[in-house]
């Protein structure tokens, strides 16, 4: 090869590294962009509202770092109605994951291990819900839930949360890969239904419920509509909500109000980059299958 | 997938023993609705019986004499013809046109940029990824900071000498302002997709390419573009869907202004129900919303199959 190498291709060489330092550079600049918005309200959490605006004419260091980093946003924030709507937030979707993960993979189950007539068409049953944007449906639902005496309960914002069809398909597919001579076996060993699911397919299947476990949390962690219609009160509203709200005032304590961003943003990002693995594999799983 | 548990006579007729059997007392179908039925419950209760409430109430009109009235299609019309509605069409449609083409593009390019072998790449790319955790209504408010007068974008537009521009107070500007900081969130999320689907590629293709001596950029369109052409169809619907819901943004920074400008679907439905108090209006909205979704949808499962 470097007997015939031409002379275009002898050029190629440094023309690659620039090229390589071009697009790391290119890149890096990209990265950083995105990165932005998310330093720049974590910084102005750790410093008093008063001088959010102070360091933006012109562009200073400043803008971007704190040498007195202070933690009374996140202190002022712990006993505020905002902290407690935080707070309601992690409960809903603790709760939400709690029992979506249990109906979900029962569901999931029926339809993977079983074989009868009509499978198909439950199973259409769940993909059209999931055809069905649930935002789209907010409001009509919302009108039903008033009338059966739902609103500013927690049941009522649990419990859309809890039949997710995505979940669902997504551990259906991981189901279906449950080797069958396992379960024969197992049967074969006095294992009832039950049994089979707890004791193997359960097991076998910790990666794809972590992914729906997941899934079933932002979907509420990031919910609006919903619990825009369903809970406002101070017993029951939601971070996002709330903090949308004081975003509304007139007079803004913009150190809390990043404080409180900060938080809402954290708890997910955690909780993403902990599962990184399985967030990616659930991802890929219900989009490429 | 041929047989699964349910065979139990399969394993009868297997080992010899029809004594076996009896032992199945009770059908699968029965046991397996046991396991279904919660979900079952839930999805129908609280996703499909919604949509036929929907269609149901859009075709009534509810006085305050004569309680309900069937008046058929008349509410269908009447959104047709009402001036709110077609503007907040023409701004969906607007937005539709430009916010996925240019997520999905955004989305592949830097998939592919990251996926090339560059300093720190993975580094570089988690950043992209890390606005996925924002959730939209948090990414507005964070960007109502940003967007005022006195605020970061406008010092950064100071950096580079341009004078402060209105953002969110201006018909001309609203929309864009608001693609932006939805891309902020939603980019890195498609472009996971993306880097998936490229990384299925086999490597032997793009060596054989430059052995060839393909540039760069003739193996970005003769073997990456059409090598994830799925992941990417999938990427395009299912952010259109994502982005015809939108609904935090304009409800936390314009309120559909200025001058109709930001008045997406969504939040036209919400005032439709809500502020102007048109209920059966306001589902047949609805109706219309989750029957183009349905219908995009739709569409995107035949080209796939159609594939296969």
């Amino acid at each position: 090869m470097t007997v015939n190498m031409t002379p275009r291709a002898r050029g190629r060489a440094p023309r690659r590294r620039l090229g390589l330092f071009g697009t790391s550079v290119l890149g890096a600049a990209i990265g950083i962009a995105f990165l932005i918005p998310l330093w720049w309200t974590a910084i102005n959490s750790l410093r008093p509202g008063a001088e959010t605006f102070r360091y933006l004419n012109p562009l200073e260091w400043q803008t971007f770092l704190t040498l007195t980093p202070t933690f009374d946003n996140y202190v002022a924030l712990a006993g505020s109605d905002l902290g407690r709507a935080i707070l309601n937030s992690l409960f809903i979707s603790l709760v939400t994951v709690i029992f979506g993960l249990a109906i979900c993979a029962t569901a999931a189950y029926g339809l993977a291990a079983f074989q009868f007539r009509g499978r198909g068409v439950l199973f259409s049953v769940v993909i059209l819900s999931f055809l069905i944007p649930f935002d789209a449906i907010a409001i009509p639902l919302a009108d039903m839930f008033r009338d059966w005496n739902l609103q500013n309960t927690f049941f009522g914002l649990i419990l859309p949360g809890l039949g997710n069809g995505m979940a669902i398909f997504l551990l259906r597919t991981f189901f279906l890969a449950v080797p069958e001579d396992l379960v024969e076996a197992a049967r074969l060993d006095g294992l009832g239904w039950w049994g089979v699911f707890w004791r193997i397919y359960l097991p076998l299947s910790v990666p794809s419920l972590i992914g729906a476990g997941l899934m079933l949390f932002l979907f509420q962690w990031q919910a609006y509509v919903w619990p825009l219609l369903m809970g406002t009160d101070r017993a029951h509203i939601v971070g996002p909500v709330a903090l949308s709200n004081l975003q509304g005032q007139f007079a803004v304590d913009y150190g809390v109000l990043f404080a409180a961003s900060v938080i809402l943003i954290l708890i997910p990002l955690v909780i993403i980059l902990g599962f990184q693995r399985y967030f990616i594999q659930s991802v890929s799983t219900t989009g490429l299958k | 997938m041929t047989s699964r548990l349910s065979s139990g006579t399969g394993v009868a007729a297997r080992t010899g023993t029809a004594a076996r059997r009896p032992r199945r007392r009770s059908s699968p179908l029965l046991i397996a609705l046991a396991f279904l039925a919660p979900a079952l419950i839930a999805l129908l209760v609280l996703r499909i019986a919604p949509a036929a409430v929907a269609l149901w109430q859009s075709m009534f009109q509810s006085g305050l004499l004569s309680g309900d009235r069937f008046v058929g299609l008349s509410n269908y019309i009447d959104l047709f013809a009402s001036p709110d509605f077609q503007g907040a069409l023409g701004v969906t449609l607007l937005f539709t046109v430009l916010i996925n083409p240019i997520q999905v593009a955004v989305s592949f390019l830097l998939a592919v940029l990251y996926t090339k072998r560059l300093a720190g790449a993975k580094i570089w790319r988690s950043l992209v990824i890390l606005p996925i955790a924002v959730p939209p209504a948090v990414s507005a408010v964070m960007w109502s900071v940003i967007y005022r007068p006195d605020g970061l974008a406008n010092a950064f537009l100071d950096l580079f000498g341009i004078p402060p521009q209105p953002f969110l107070t201006s018909p001309q500007q609203a929309l864009v302002s608001i693609m932006v900081l939805l891309s902020w969130i939603g980019v890195g999320y498609w472009m996971m997709f993306l880097i998936a689907g490229i990384n299925d590629v086999p490597r032997s293709y793009y060596e054989a390419a430059s052995l060839d001596g393909a540039s760069s950029w003739r193996q970005l369109w003769s073997i990456t573009f059409p090598l994830v052409r799925r992941p990417l169809a999938f990427v395009l619907v299912a952010d259109t869907v994502s982005n015809l819901l939108v609904f935090a943004p304009v409800q936390i920074l314009t309120k559909g202004g200025p001058e109709g400008s930001t008045n997406l679907l969504m939040y036209d439905i919400f005032t439709r129900a809500y502020t102007l108090g048109d209920l059966n209006t306001a589902q047949a909205e609805v109706v219309i919303l989750v029957l183009v979704t349905v219908l995009i949808v739709g569409v995107q499962f035949r080209l796939l199959k159609a594939e296969d």
